[in-house]
């Protein structure tokens, strides 16, 4: 007699009582009369069972600490790019400010391009950050104490570019020109730490 | 797994969700070892399975405000885990096929020199298969699930299952398929 079996999507849906398989009415009652058939659901059973009986597999450290470090810079980091962005905006107005003022004063337009340079250096890279999107990534413990690091340094310039705004127009001037300098070469380190998981990256 | 319970469930989460680092750390401890063991059944490597995990509890902290308790926080931790994992895998964009060499040489299947642990078996399933029979057949996920998670269709998820208990059943060495 020359037997149709049953294939194995038409086991696996019999096996799961699966009667939206338009086939599994007719494999139902195939496993009834077939004793091979009826076989290879018990094997497929059996297997299914081996399966689920396999060992669990544990982790070879505690990830914990990563995920907390983690969890903390990415904390840290939601709260400067709001303070960052609310400087950035003041900065921008203050420059804005100064030079529409001093427009006309070759000694002063040189700090200015200076601060307006940095600026704009600064800004390109925060949107070079945003691309790496450091979010998504896994980064090892020390990459993050690393980013922290430079993060919080830059979160003390943002202060210190914040007060620099009340001193007196010249000192305003050189300090802002250093404060940005510092900010654009902290802003570096910090892609480059992202970019090469900070193996060239010397605090 | 399904049964895998944390004492005081309800308490741990519900300070979790304050930013209680205790109870963020409790979670990790009840939960971790199951979350990795999905996670490297479905990942190539113990380093893929690894930053996994990481990503998987990463998340959790994160997100767990917008858990809103409809089934247990495990159901919730064990998609946030095998969604990372399918995440990973299309990242990794490994070669996606399984040996073919046995499937053409189907006589030989019987051969005690072919016949495989089931551990060695399942390692050497293509990802998607391997990923498919572990979600339904261990972690009881239903194709529609496993279709929604992996972006196919329900169609897929079935012939993925099909196909990886026909590679299982050759390279087990059981008795040939008629």
């Amino acid at each position: 007699m020359n037997t149709v079996h049953l294939s194995m999507e038409q086991l696996v849906a019999v096996r799961d009582s699966d009667r939206s398989e338009p086939a599994y009415a007719e494999g139902h009652r195939h496993i009834a009369v077939c004793v091979q058939c009826a076989a290879e659901l018990e094997r497929l059973h059996q297997r299914t069972a081996r399966l689920r009986a396999l060992p669990t597999l544990s982790p070879a450290q505690n990830q914990y600490p990563a995920v907390r470090t983690r969890v903390l810079w990415d904390r840290k980091q939601t709260r400067l790019r709001r303070i960052a962005g609310l400087t950035l905006a003041a900065a921008a107005m203050l420059v804005v400010t100064v030079i529409g003022r001093d427009l006309l004063t070759p000694t002063r337009l040189d700090a200015e391009q200076q601060i307006a340079s940095a600026m704009t250096s600064s800004q390109q890279l925060e949107r070079a950050l945003v691309r790496i999107n450091p979010d998504e990534r896994v980064i090892d413990g020390r990459t993050a104490q690393l980013v922290i690091q430079l993060e919080d340094r830059i979160a003390d310039l943002d202060d210190q570019l914040a007060q620099a705004a009340t001193l007196q127009r010249e000192a305003r001037l050189r300090r802002m020109v250093a404060l940005w300098q510092e900010r654009v070469g902290l802003m570096n380190a910090l892609v480059d730490v992202h970019v090469t998981k900070a193996s060239n990256v010397d605090l | 797994m399904d049964t895998m319970s944390l004492p005081n469930a309800e308490a741990v989460v519900a300070r979790a969700k304050l930013g209680d680092p205790v109870a963020l750390e409790a979670l990790y401890t009840a939960y971790s070892t199951p979350a990795y063991n999905l996670a490297r059944r479905i990942c190539r490597t113990t380093e893929d399975a690894e930053d996994v995990l990481q990503e998987t509890f990463f998340e959790v902290c994160r997100s767990i405000r917008n858990y809103r308790g409809e089934g247990s926080i495990w159901g919730w931790i064990r998609t946030v885990t095998s969604s990372k994992a399918l995440m990973r895998l299309r990242r990794n964009k490994y070669r996606d096929t399984d040996d073919l060499t046995d499937e053409l040489a189907p006589s030989r299947a019987g051969s005690h020199a072919l016949r495989m642990d089931l551990e060695t078996a399942l390692a050497k399933l293509s990802e998607t298969s391997r990923a498919v029979v572990w979600l339904h057949d261990v972690e009881g996920y239903t194709h529609e699930e496993i279709a929604a998670q992996m972006g196919k269709t329900v169609s897929f998820s079935k012939s993925q299952l099909a196909r990886a208990h026909q590679r299982l059943r050759l390279w087990l060495g059981e008795e040939a398929f008629a």
